[in-house]
């Protein structure tokens, strides 16, 4: 029945959410309006000719396309703006830099990636080489026995590093909420059941790639067999990992797809040369000119145009008309 | 100055994160804006939802459905807004952003970390707009919109001063003034505005700019800007002012108008427009209608920033003008670079089309050929810095400077957060200062450029009943001023930004660093040589503060 449950029903639905979940989510953002061109400039702006730009202007100040393209390349493979992280010392009125977070950050991220990258061998028929391949040289292939993979404990270790930042850090510790929190156990529980599963309580691989390989397929009769031969260690893991993917769109996790949108970020400081337009404003009259409904009652500001103006201060403007327009000291 | 604050304890509390959803009730002095009246927020021509009541921070006097309208107000910028949304969703709370803020390292309030600020409105939009904030409430870190949330929403929401450093440092580029801003926005749709901004912005609306200058006023000012010239230089210059047919529009930060040192920065254009044109005949025109370059209505809404910026490419279009020059201010340049092109539509007329087909000064006087400003505008914005102005006129060597006129200042440049952070404008400025003084060293690197500290009072924060948050926020770019005044012997602290003029000098003596402040057109006017009324290089006598250019020997030596 476990087999069932965890290795047919649950993953299903999880993945039908996830799929669903983060597919609405980025849809969603994608159809926001973006009212403004506000990219958040890092370096030197695209000026005159022999103002010079730097290769870290080019991308902190992108103008281009490829140029933006490049900040958000950086920006998604090498954190770059936690790179640029610094501390302040209060009692030293200083500060410096502090690459703490950006290492365990990467560290996770990359880790996580190869360890998805070995496990697509359970989900693909033949195993590409490039799998083979990653999976030899990251677990120096030869030197232990079983191969001990380093992505699988450089990502439990990553995990604990940044657990233990929002523990023992104080300031880390107010902002986390309990949310926060959880997804790092969430993870760690995942990546330490896999482990264990790895190096000391084995679970048979073939039955689980078949299992995988009928479940891709919708084979689900012979799934549900399959399933009910799999040891029950396996399904801790499992069921955490189906979890997760459910839990994934709702959660600030989404935040792996919500860098690509970031308008501070993947827009080109290029406002001089092309202009934006808002969807939602015609920009023809001040929006306050036109009033704007609070409450089922209209507020409406008066539209100081040049008439009105010239209306409000006659005299003085005839004045300046008087003097042609020119400003001369007075004499005394 | 009132109320400075004696002395400043910085008291770092670490709240447990349950204690941050609840909203604080105490609210420090001197951190408090006051509430507009209904002078500024129910005036003809600013007219805010709900502004005609008094309101007292202790009797918010709030209309009776205030929570449906602010869930409302939510909902509409959620769904108007790509980055609010996102901003909302996607933070992680990894506290990069935490020590960036100057407010929270001068006040070690952590509600005035950029995420925590955030977390404000983002538990209120959990709590109404997501299935885990509507199911596990305070557990997914979701709380009630209550009245005591509101008063915390409007006390922390008006210590940020949009400088967007924090966005620098954010993973996922989370800026914190957008938050904000629109978070500023859907209070104002309740009925409450903080009262600095909206002075000036009503003023605006009414008069066309922030002092609420009358035209023979702004005339009077311009015209007693002349008179000094002359005691200085002895040469009759003039201006103009709302001329038809001039080249171009010039538009500065109503401050430069009167208010120190702003002034010397406004002597300093007067003396670059009369050169440029008795050499050249290129005429620059000021405009009474169009006479703010800043903008308060960045600091409040998407509604009011368009309010007051839709009438300055409308005068370019009644003048005839080819392109616009602004001046020296700060958040001006994010409203003039990022946002005012798209709120309005570009002028349409003849001689702008005209001149942005081949934007080559030449076209307007012939002397000027070879300036170009192509690179990087065009005819749908058309806003030069005065800066990049002059950076180009010095590399075409179209002006005469010199440098040792200013051998008395040793100078460093404050990058404004807006004009750095919104813009890029960072070596310009410095071409310039270069190129105008010997004496010129830059703050340490983690404090300049894009990394630039605020000031302290942007976006409205210059109130004087925030003096203490004013002087707490300004802290770290204090101690870098104090570094490089002890390092090189700096006196004169020049920043292009019309706030930071009018929030350093009560800065620098509170935090007893004895230099100046000024702006770079300050130093251009003085070492401008006015080649075109036969002016020598040796000739000038004062600068543009009335003082003498050498010092005597024997006078003031040591």
């Amino acid at each position: 029945m476990i087999g069932v449950i965890f290795g047919v029903i649950v993953p299903y639905i999880a993945v039908a959410i996830f799929v669903v979940g983060v597919v609405y989510r980025i849809v969603n953002w994608a159809n926001s309006p973006v009212p403004l061109k506000i990219p958040t400039t890092g370096g030197q702006q695209r000026s005159l000719p022999f103002i010079k730009r730097t290769v870290y202007d080019r991308f902190d100040s992108p103008y281009t396309w490829w140029e933006t393209a490049g900040r958000m390349l950086l920006e998604i493979f090498l954190f770059r703006s936690l790179l640029k992280n610094t501390r302040y010392y209060l009692d030293r009125v200083s500060q410096k830099d502090a690459r703490w977070l950006w290492l365990f950050g990467i560290l996770f991220h990359y880790s996580l990636l190869l360890v998805l990258i070995r496990h697509s061998r359970f989900f693909l028929e033949p195993v590409p080489s490039f799998v083979e391949m990653l999976s030899e040289i990251e677990s120096f292939k030869g030197v232990f026995i079983p191969s001990v993979y380093i992505s699988g404990l450089a990502i439990v270790a990553a995990l604990f590093l940044l657990w233990f930042r929002r523990i023992f850090l104080s300031r880390e510790r107010t902002l986390s909420l309990p949310s926060d929190h959880f997804a790092l156990i969430l993870l760690l529980a995942i990546t330490i059941s896999g482990n264990l599963m790895r190096y000391f309580f084995k679970a048979d691989l073939f039955a689980v790639k078949e299992l995988l390989m009928s479940l891709m397929s919708f084979n689900i009769g012979h799934a549900v067999e399959v399933a009910e031969t799999i040891e029950p260690i396996f399904y801790v893991h499992f069921a955490l990992a189906s979890f997760l993917l459910a839990y994934f769109p709702f959660s600030k996790l989404m935040h792996a797809g919500g860098v690509l949108f970031s308008p501070t970020r993947n827009m080109p400081n290029d406002n001089r040369a092309r202009r934006h337009v808002n969807p939602w404003d015609p920009a023809d009259v001040p929006l306050l000119a036109k009033g704007i409904t609070v409450a089922g009652r209209t507020y409406k500001s008066k539209k100081l145009d040049w008439e009105t103006y010239y209306e409000m201060y006659t005299d003085q403007l005839q004045e300046i008309e008087e003097a042609n327009y020119k400003i001369v000291p007075e004499e005394l | 100055m009132e109320e400075m604050p004696e002395k400043i304890e910085i008291r770092q509390k670490f709240p447990s994160w349950r204690e941050m959803l609840k909203p604080v009730k105490e609210f420090e002095e001197g951190r408090l804006s006051y509430l507009s009246l209904p002078k500024q927020v129910d005036s003809e021509f600013f007219k805010m939802p709900f502004g005609d009541v008094e309101r007292d921070f202790d009797d918010l006097k709030l209309p009776e459905n205030w929570k449906e309208i602010f869930l409302e107000a939510l909902k509409e910028t959620l769904e108007k807004n790509r980055s609010f949304k996102l901003f909302m969703d996607i933070c992680v709370r990894c506290g990069a952003c935490a020590d960036k803020c100057h407010y929270y390292i001068g006040t070690g309030d952590p509600k005035n970390m950029p995420v925590a600020r955030a977390e404000l409105i983002r538990s209120i939009y959990r709590r109404y707009f997501t299935p885990a904030g509507k199911l596990f409430g305070e557990w997914a870190g979701a709380r009630e919109l209550t009245e005591d949330v509101l008063k915390e929403l409007y006390y922390y929401f008006n210590q940020c001063s949009l400088c967007r450093r924090c966005s620098l440092f954010c993973p996922y580029g989370i800026d914190t003034a957008e938050i904000v801003w629109w978070v500023r926005r859907i209070l104002s749709r309740i009925g409450l505005n903080q009262r600095f901004m909206t002075i000036s912005i009503e003023a605006s609306s009414r008069t066309g700019n922030h002092l609420g200058l009358l035209p023979g006023g702004m005339y009077g000012a311009i015209q007693q800007g002349l008179e000094e010239l002359k005691d200085y230089t002895g040469f009759d210059l003039h201006t103009y002012i709302n001329k038809k047919g001039a080249d171009v529009l010039f538009v500065a930060p109503s401050a430069d108008y009167f208010a120190t040192p702003h002034w010397y920065v406004m002597l300093g254009y007067l003396l670059l427009f009369n050169e440029l044109e008795e050499k050249y005949g290129l005429t620059i025109t000021w405009s009474t209608y169009a006479s703010e370059g800043g903008n308060f209505g960045t600091f409040h809404s998407y509604e009011a920033a368009q309010l007051l910026n839709s009438k300055i490419y409308k005068e370019a279009e009644r003048l005839g003008v080819s392109f616009i020059i602004g001046g020296e201010c700060g958040h001006m340049w994010r409203d003039k670079h990022q946002f005012i092109n798209t709120m309005n539509q570009p002028p349409k007329h003849e001689e702008w089309k005209k001149f942005w087909e081949d934007p080559d000064l030449g076209e307007l006087a012939e002397g000027l050929r070879g300036v170009r400003f192509d690179s990087y505008a065009s005819g749908e914005h058309g806003w030069i810095h005065i800066l990049e102005f002059v950076a180009a006129l010095l590399e075409h060597k179209k002006i005469t400077v010199d440098k040792s006129r200013n051998d008395k200042w040793i100078a460093t440049y404050h990058d404004p957060c807006n004009v750095a952070r919104g813009m890029g404008l960072i070596e310009e400025p410095r071409y310039v200062l270069r190129n105008v003084m010997n004496h010129f060293y830059d703050m340490p690197e983690h404090t300049i450029k894009d990394k630039t500290y605020c000031c302290g009072a942007g976006g409205g924060m210059l109130a004087d009943e925030i003096m203490d948050l004013r002087m707490r926020g300004v802290m770290p770019r204090m101690m870098a001023v104090r570094h490089v005044y002890r390092k090189y012997g700096v006196n004169i602290l020049l920043t292009p930004c019309a706030i930071d003029k009018a929030q350093f000098p009560p800065a620098l003596e509170y935090w007893k660093i004895p230099i100046e402040v000024g702006g770079p057109m300050e130093m251009v006017g003085n070492a401008l040589v006015m080649t075109a009324f036969g002016e020598k290089p040796e000739d000038r006598q004062f600068d543009l503060r009335g003082e003498p250019l050498r010092e005597e020997e024997g006078e003031e030596g040591e």
